[in-house]
């Protein structure tokens, strides 16, 4: 650890993008275009899997990675490692931007962080003992001579709870829990300091998932380990983890420690995704409330709040004086439209449905009118980009991207990405 | 009480392999009752999945079901007799494979599975697919049937189903193929659905969105659920009552609230204390000893003995069966006999060790995958 500096954080990621193109490379996305001008057009897209993402994590801590499929975690905690090439932005390692570095400089990196993955199965060669699995990349590092390695392996095969003896066997011979402790044997080999870990207990049995994660943490502690945490899984990113950062669309939305963030969460993804999660206790049965809608392509994110488009908390336009009723029957009507919810057979059971005991003046009551007289001629989509323009573009959460670094109730700050805490 | 809709009993369905006998499902029963959700729940390899797909009579060669009786609304689906050399066979009111598909699969009983491609064609449109099964099975013309599908899609909440009737299954999400599915099981107003594991795959929000759609259904039509999940928070919120299978057998069935707050089992309250969750910190799991061993050659005695902090040398012998152990009016059952039902002295017998020593799970080795 040469020019390292051991005081700072062991990791900080600054705006960190990650953009796939799609339809780049040998095989094109070629489309047949027969409506005029040139017959063949080329359509390349830019995913942006992580878009402009900042953190830090601490020596010795587990920062939990949270988001539900398609959010870009994976993809994040893997050019972290630069299995990924970064688009743009910089990841400080050990005070080291690693992602500056060439081929060779990143190998000797290597050692110092690895990675797990979720599938224990297809990461294991099934045609390798053990023991050598574990060996291989201490032998990649030129660690130790032949002896030393098998004498390491035997000992990190205990570290991680299995049997020293198992050093001759294959991978199919164990449970799919036993094979995650391989992989983490084998990932200790080289004395990392920095760990990602991608899903690693997600597809193991309840029962087993506990007993996996609880070796996690011991191993943390003997061998001073750092781990990023990624999991869909809320209950165990909050079994696991000292802070927590929530991921939405390519972005974090919420950073925070732990127990502040499941208490007391700032941003509204956050709320929505604690309220969805259901509870292993019949007496909160059923006080669920949902997350309308879907993800947005990650192509084409949405302006401003990449969750504007479900967030239910969307703040009014300012230019219009709109009390939360109304506010919310217009957000109602909006999404209905947009989703062809109903059928409407007339102008006052459209009304009755979305708009009871509301009444909406002025200009907001004009976009209405008007809306609903599309709605009727079936001219769905003239409805709804004439509300969308009329209220959900005039938001700030369509204006501006939000950004906010809040007090924290124990100590230093939090980060929330959402407008309500503008000042 | 009146007659269950759905009454399983003794139900037994095995699998001949090369090494052997698999008994995956070993003998059990349960009810369930008009408008119920009745929670079918365990790890891998507790047999849940297979008794859901005998009920069905989905259960491929090499898997047959040897015994038990099935009975919906009070007829025969499904019983077994003794043949005259002493062998068991299928008795004579069993329904014929024919008529349980013409009458009962896909009417009277649907399924939702846990993964929609499985259930739907690939080449063929959504809408194409939802429209023929509601022609098929509630003798619709095409024009009626369309309109059905469209109004089902609707419900489900698929957005423009107008125009989503047209697209392939590949074109929707994950959500949006379950919510497919969901059309499909309720587009024939069934009186049970059978439900393996359909939140699993899903997102958070997207299971949440699946759950309050199917209480809403079951408000509106008064559908009954056999929910089979691994996920005991998803069996707190939806189920009125459980049952929680170990190895083939039933370990607990109890009212939801019941099962949560007076567990009578040890292997129910051992799963209850090693998930984390979401509402509170848990700082330290406290894990089941050692592995789910093959059912192929399950433990003697109580299946759960090795693995059981509880087990003693009286769990080896005896293999309980579930019985009442409730101190309430209402039933609860468990198979355990340090409940007083069993009366085989539990309590002058000596403790035994878990198999899970240092190494935990690890002892166990299992050869070969399934
Ligand atoms: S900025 Fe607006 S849209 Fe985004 S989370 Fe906050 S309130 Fe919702
Ligand atoms: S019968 Fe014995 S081994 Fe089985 S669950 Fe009860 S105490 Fe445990």
């Amino acid at each position: 650890m040469s020019e390292a500096d051991d005081a700072g954080p062991i990791l900080r990621v600054e705006n960190l993008k990650k953009h796939f193109s799609t339809g780049s490379g040998v095989f094109d996305t070629v489309e047949l275009d027969l409506s005029g001008g040139f017959p063949l057009k080329r359509s390349i897209e830019h995913v942006k899997a992580v878009d402009g993402v900042s953190f830090e994590i601490e020596r010795g801590e587990t920062l939990g990675l949270v988001g539900e499929s398609g959010c870009g975690k994976s993809t994040l905690g893997r050019t972290i490692l630069r299995l990924l090439q970064p688009t743009e932005g910089a990841i400080y390692f050990q005070g080291r931007n690693i992602a500056e570095l060439d081929k060779g400089q990143l190998r000797r990196t290597r050692k110092d962080q690895q990675m797990i993955f979720q599938d224990p199965q297809s990461s294991l060669n099934p045609r390798m003992k053990v023991g050598p699995i574990v060996e291989e990349p201490m032998k990649a590092h030129d660690l130790y001579d032949k002896a030393g390695r098998e004498e390491r392996a035997r000992e990190l095969l205990e570290a991680v709870g299995l049997d020293p003896q198992h050093y001759n066997r294959y991978p199919h011979q164990f449970s799919g829990g036993q094979r995650q402790r391989i992989n983490l044997a084998r990932a200790l080999s080289v004395d990392p300091d920095f760990i990602v870990c991608d899903e690693p207990t997600s597809a193991l049995d309840a029962s087993i998932q506990a007993q996996v994660l609880n070796t996690m943490r011991e191993l943390q502690e003997e061998f001073n380990l750092t781990y990023l945490f990624i999991s869909h899984d809320l209950s165990v990113i909050r079994h696991i983890s000292d802070r927590v950062a929530v991921m939405y669309l390519g972005q974090i939305v919420e950073l925070a420690e732990k127990e502040e963030l499941f208490e007391d969460p700032k941003h509204p993804y956050t709320r929505s995704l604690l309220s969805a999660i259901p509870v292993p206790d019949p007496s909160q049965a059923g006080s669920r409330t949902i997350l309308q809608g879907d993800v947005p392509d990650p192509v084409n994110p949405p302006s401003g709040c990449r969750f504007r488009t479900r967030c239910p908390e969307l703040i009014p336009p300012d230019a219009y004086d709109l009390d939360d009723g109304e506010w919310a029957a217009v957000r109602e009507f909006m999404r209905a439209v947009r989703r062809r919810a109903f059928d409407p057979d007339d102008r006052a059971a459209v009304e009755s449905q979305f708009f009871d005991g509301v009444s909406l003046d002025g200009e907001p009551g004009a976009v209405v009118e008007d809306a609903i007289d599309h709605v009727l001629a079936a001219e769905w989509e003239t409805a709804t980009d004439l509300l969308t323009e009329a209220f959900a573009e005039q938001s700030i959460c369509a204006q501006e991207e939000p950004a906010y670094e809040l007090e924290s109730d124990r100590s230093g700050t939090r980060f929330a990405a959402c407008h309500l805490h503008r000042e | 009480m009146t007659t269950p809709l759905l009454s399983v009993e003794n139900l037994q369905t095995q699998f001949e392999t090369a090494e052997g006998t698999v008994r995956a499902v070993d003998g059990i029963s349960f009810d369930v009752h008009e408008g119920e959700t009745v929670g079918l729940v365990g790890e891998s390899g507790a047999g849940k999945s297979v008794a859901i797909s005998s009920v069905l009579r989905l259960v491929e060669s090499p898997g047959e079901i040897v015994g038990g009786e099935i009975r919906f609304r009070g007829e025969t689906l499904l019983s077994f007799e003794e043949g005259p050399n002493g062998e068991r066979r299928q008795s004579p009111e069993s329904l014929s494979n024919k008529e349980f598909r013409q009458r009962i699969r896909g009417r009277e009983i649907a399924t939702i599975f846990q993964d929609p491609m499985e259930s739907l064609n690939p080449v063929f449109t959504i809408g194409s697919q939802l429209q023929e099964f509601i022609e098929i099975n509630r003798e619709l013309p095409p024009k009626d049937a369309r309109d059905v599908a469209i109004e089902t899609l609707r419900e489900v909440d698929i957005p423009k189903p107008e125009d989503r009737f047209d697209d392939y299954p590949h074109e929707f999400s994950g959500g949006m193929r379950q919510r497919v599915l969901i059309a499909m099981a309720i587009a024939c107003q069934p009186s049970l659905i059978l439900a393996d594991e359909p939140t699993t795959a899903l997102d958070v929000t997207v299971e949440g969105q699946i759950l309050n759609l199917v209480s809403d259904l079951q408000e509106e039509y008064g559908t009954s659920f056999v929910w089979v999940t691994h996920d005991l928070a998803v069996v707190a919120d939806i189920c009125d009552r459980v049952n929680v299978m170990y190895l083939g057998q039933m370990a607990e069935q109890a009212d939801v609230h019941d099962l949560f707050d007076n567990t009578k089992h040890p292997y129910t309250e051992a799963l209850l204390q090693s998930v984390p969750r979401p509402d509170k910190t848990v700082e330290s799991l406290t894990p089941i000893e050692g592995v789910m061993p093959e059912a192929i050659n399950p433990p003697s005695g109580c299946r759960f003995h090795p693995r059981c902090p509880d087990a003693r040398a009286v769990c080896r012998e005896v293999n309980p069966e579930p019985r009442n152990v409730s101190d309430t009016d209402t039933r609860h059952n468990a198979a355990c006999v340090k409940h007083d039902a069993f009366d085989v002295d539990y309590e002058h017998s000596t403790p035994i060790q878990s198999e899970g020593d240092e190494f935990g799970e690890d002892l166990q080795v299992t050869e070969g995958s399934r």
